[in-house]
């Protein structure tokens, strides 16, 4: 099926041998993006663009291609940056009015090494106010659409970035995951997203949310070209402590390794768990009895401890966001409230205006969860429970290689359809274990309701990003869920 | 109430916090440089400004020097410590928290000695619970001259300084106690290079727990923190006020409530900051930006061998080894350069107990003295230990006197050079010549009748007198021994 690939925009991989075989320019990849950018502004994909130094950079990529040659397979490639993720003199505001006029003086690591291979960001793409979302609506730019389904939400928080590429405006882009926030998207919007290893990618440069869980990963319609963007960002980086040592990092290459001789987990905490569609889990059961199919073996396993992992994951996150966020006082930069006339003011002001309403929400959590006589209770308790998890998941990959889940309950939501904050919450439920354990995970389409994505979840063992990569690869050899094109879209 | 009486009715219990800058080129997150005095705000990259995005990473000299902290105060380092947060709003602040260390520090349970200052002879074991590395904050300027009264002014040169704090047992029981420990602790540090204890720039600061409790009993009484004292003396100051304002408060059935206070040293009155009933949660996690300091035995073994050795075991080798008093031992071994003087001074003019003594006597009473007058210390002077053994020497030959040697000293600390040449060049040679010498005493006597006839009549100290001017005729250069010597024989052999 996958010599039919419709009318899905290229990826990559494919702009990639159009450009080595002079089919194309990078100058023409990026004014093509930049239109289509400006194209479907409806969508509110786009908080800022690179017009004039994208462009420009996409000259100099296509002369250090003549002169030279290509720096990598991303050599002249658009990408597209989520707005938590710095890019030296450009604008960083995370979403939010407290970051209002705020341009970072410096790059996060993820974007020099895309530009030092010769990928071409062109803009920052709109997410959750400081990724704490997920469903993008909580953003200062106002709300992105999802491009299947223009009344749907694209899930979040980097709702933005997943947009974009299902849109077609360019084949890669960069998201941030705390708890779900890359892969939630790309199964909503239906393409490929991907949350690595705890440290894999560094995180200098990535606005904190929650430290611990936060993670850089890329957004693509194929794993491979995932796996081109991991391989070019990952490994070490002296400017983040918890970031691993170099090591195997070589997703790409291992790819095609095949099918054969490998387990793949399903937990049955997650497959009968209440509350989940059942399109979405007869999608995601197809799915693995493809994998089976193809030579893969299933099996059932457990995760015990699931049913604590949303309570556990919200504990840590908002303790951690509650501290991250203790530096937006408006006394260096972004917002200063104007009505301020004393210290306290200026921070009550700048604080109150600044922030929107889930972020007060979890920075009052996170205060709490971290006070005297409440942290034992909560914070150390739910350190207890990650490592419960975690142990959850080692006694796991004894007897698998990889665990497939639905990705999310169900499909992209109504914009405006969830208001009860703890039913957004709740919908992490598949997603968050990976982050507090560390694990990477991958979201793929594997089917759509009523004209909707529906993404399967593989989660790998800690440092094995390339085996949730390659059965990814594999499935998307087999199947054509991640070239359908949204209504509308056809370029 | 005198403290003689309040000392006789209560015990002073005091315990102290000291944060120690240590002496790193960088911050201790980040390779910003440290210095001092620099434009404000100069000295500031990303990480301390906490701009978005930006990650703390641990400076390995500063654990390195922190280590050595611990070493040399005989604490447990341990294997493993955890970075925390501990969190404040305040503008000079800029992350909104502070990077310390909390449930998990570097080192405890250590101890220093220091000579009881109501009888040096004695020693004193001064319990440490523990040392934590933590980064400084910045500075906020409230000066209305500078920035007007309605303006804060904040300088984040100093955010991210690595400190270390050393938290003391409750085992000090006087202000002199407190200030001997001080002391101790200030020149211990200096001594193993873990900082440059400036007072004046703030790399040695000291806070203050304090209560009083009457003599047998077992519970401590309520403390109070003094904050902020940054010198030895508005440490002692401040703990006198302090201990005078709790025991009258004692006195008259009140309760000393805890309270942070400050101490004015112009009015030399101790205030209260704030009050402890609504002390603050600093909501303290470890921080998940940093992984865990883990310090392997190999690490700390290195550390402890590029230790120098301590002033204590340097000064009870110099006592058993040269026979130098406990006192002068002290002194020479007050500070690191001096005693590496001393010893360079003894290994190439001969390590004899005698010699020891003689140069022991020679730095206490001529060089310390000339290195005061003219600001200078041992390391900045030009006296070469090479050019004292020489000097030395000539007086022991009598080649010089005592006087001129003393002379020469003041000028080698400024300008150095070879005392032989000098004495040569200014003509310095002794003079115990006789024929030489007959002809000044001869001019002295002459011009003195008075002198003569009152030591004739038994006033010894007119020989003195006499023996003065000819000293002072021959400019210091006449052997007294000898003068003295011709002057009593011309003077038995009658009139002249």
């Amino acid at each position: 099926m996958r010599d039919d690939p419709g009318n899905r925009p290229p990826t990559a991989m494919e702009l990639q041998n159009m450009l080595a075989e002079g089919q194309t320019t990078s100058v023409q990849l990026v004014e093509d993006a930049l239109s289509r950018a400006k194209a479907s502004e409806d969508l509110g994909i786009f908080v800022s663009l690179r017009e004039d130094s994208a462009i420009k950079e996409a000259q100099a990529s296509d002369r250090v291609r003549s002169e030279k040659k290509a720096r990598s397979r991303l050599e002249g490639i658009p990408v597209a940056i989520k707005d938590n993720i710095a890019i030296a003199g450009e604008p960083l505001s995370c979403g939010s009015k407290i970051l209002d006029g705020y341009s970072s003086p410096f790059s996060s690591t993820a974007v020099e090494r895309l530009r030092a291979f010769g990928a071409i960001p062109i803009g920052a793409t709109n997410m959750d106010e400081f990724a704490m979302g997920s469903s993008t609506e909580h953003s200062i730019h106002g709300s992105t659409l999802n491009p299947w389904q223009k009344d749907r939400v694209p899930g979040g928080s980097s709702g933005g970035s997943a947009a974009a590429v299902a849109a077609g405006v360019v084949p890669i882009a960069l998201g941030s995951d705390t708890g779900g926030s890359i892969r939630q998207p790309a199964s909503f919007c239906g393409v490929v997203g991907m949350k690595p290893t705890y440290g894999r990618i560094s995180r200098w440069g990535l606005v904190a949310f929650a430290s611990s869980l936060d993670q850089i990963g890329p957004i693509a319609h194929t794993a491979e070209d995932c796996a081109l963007v991991l391989d070019c960002i990952g490994g070490s980086d002296s400017r983040d402590s918890t970031c691993l040592p170099s090591g195997s990092t070589d997703c790409y290459g291992v790819l095609n390794a095949g099918l054969e001789n490998l387990v793949i987990g399903l937990p049955k905490e997650y497959f009968q768990s209440t509350g989940v569609d059942a399109a979405v889990l007869e999608k995601v059961y197809a799915a693995v009895k493809h994998l089976e199919e193809s030579g893969a073996e299933l099996r059932e396993i457990s995760l015990p401890h699931t049913e604590y992992a949303v309570s556990t994951y919200y504990l840590v996150a908002t303790a951690e966001a509650s501290s991250n966020l203790a530096r937006y006082d408006g006394a260096r930069y972004g917002k200063r409230s104007d009505a301020a006339r004393s210290l306290v003011g200026m921070y009550e002001g700048s604080r109150s205006e600044g922030f929107g309403e889930e972020v007060k929400r979890r920075i009052l959590l996170g205060t709490y969860v971290l006070s005297a006589g409440y942290y034992d209770a909560y914070y150390r308790k739910a350190q207890k429970v990650r490592t419960l998890l975690r142990r959850d998941f080692e006694e796991a990959f004894l007897e698998c290689d990889v665990i497939a889940t639905p990705t999310c309950p169900e499909v992209a939501f109504p914009l405006g359809s969830k208001l009860d904050p703890l039913a957004m919450y709740l919908s992490d439920v598949f997603t968050v274990s990976a982050n507090l354990v560390g694990v990477p995970g991958v979201s793929l389409p594997c089917g759509f309701k009523e004209g909707l994505p529906i993404g399967l979840q593989l989660l790998g063992q800690a440092g094995d990003d390339a085996m949730p990569l390659r059965i990814a690869h594999e499935y998307q050899k087999a199947t054509n869920f991640h070239c359908a094109v949204p209504p509308g879209m056809a370029p | 109430m005198n403290t003689q009486r309040i000392f006789s009715d209560y015990e002073v219990v005091i315990g102290l916090e000291v944060h120690v800058h240590l002496d790193t080129e960088a911050k201790l997150f980040t390779s910003c440089p440290v210095s001092y005095g620099a434009e404000p705000n100069t000295r500031v990259s990303e990480v301390c400004l906490a701009l978005p995005g930006t990650l703390p990473v641990i400076s390995e000299r500063a654990v390195d020097r922190a280590v050595r902290a611990a070493l040399v105060t005989q604490c447990k380092v341990h294997p493993i410590s955890v970075f925390a947060r501990k969190h404040y709003f305040y503008p000079d602040l800029p992350k909104g928290y502070q990077i310390s260390q909390f449930e998990e520090p570097l080192a405890t349970g250590g101890y220093i000695e220091i000579s009881d200052p109501e009888d040096a002879s004695r020693h004193l074991r001064i319990g440490l619970t523990r040392i934590h590395i933590e980064e400084d904050a910045g500075k906020s300027i409230h000066d209305p001259a500078l920035a007007g009264s309605e303006v804060t002014l904040i300088d984040l040169n100093r955010a991210g300084v690595p400190l270390i704090e050393i938290v003391s047992e409750p085992d000090l029981r006087s202000p002199e106690e407190a200030v001997t420990y001080l002391r101790t602790l200030h020149r211990i540090l200096r001594y193993v290079d873990v900082s440059n204890v400036d007072m004046e720039k703030g790399q040695f600061r000291c806070d203050a727990n304090i209560s009083l409790r009457p003599h047998g009993e077992v519970r401590f009484g309520t403390r109070t923190e003094l904050k902020n004292l940054n010198s030895f003396r508005s440490v002692q100051s401040a703990l006198h006020a302090e201990i005078i304002r709790q025991a009258e408060l004692l006195e008259d059935g009140g309760e000393v409530v805890q309270a942070t206070m400050g101490y004015d040293a112009d009015r030399d009155r101790v205030f209260v900051m704030r009050l402890k009933e609504n002390a603050d949660d600093y909501r303290y996690f470890p921080d998940p930006d940093l992984i865990p300091l883990r310090l392997s035995p190999a690490r700390i073994d290195e550390i402890r061998n590029s230790l120098p050795e301590l002033p204590s075991g340097r000064r009870d080798r110099f006592c058993n080894l040269f026979g130098l008093s406990t006192y002068d031992a002290e002194v020479i071994t007050s500070s690191r350069p001096l005693a590496d003087f001393f010893e360079d001074v003894l290994a190439i003019g001969g390590e004899t107990a005698d010699f020891a003594k003689t140069v022991s006597n020679w730095i206490q009473r001529d060089v310390l003295g000339a290195l005061r007058d003219r600001d200078l210390d041992i390391e900045t002077s030009s006296l070469t230990p090479e050019a004292l053994v020489n000097l030395l020497r000539m007086v022991e030959v009598r080649r010089v006197t005592v006087k001129s040697a003393r002379d020469l000293i003041c000028e080698l600390v400024v300008s150095g050079g070879n005392p032989e040449d000098l004495v040569e060049q200014r003509g310095l040679e002794a003079v115990s010549d006789a024929s030489i010498l007959d002809t000044v005493i001869q001019e002295v006597l002459s011009e003195n009748p008075d002198a003569i006839s009152s030591y004739r009549s038994g006033e010894e100290k007119s020989l003195n007198f006499l023996m003065g001017q000819v000293m002072r005729k021959t400019k210091g250069k006449a052997e007294a021994s000898a003068v003295r010597t011709f002057l009593i024989e011309k003077l038995k052999v009658g009139p002249t």
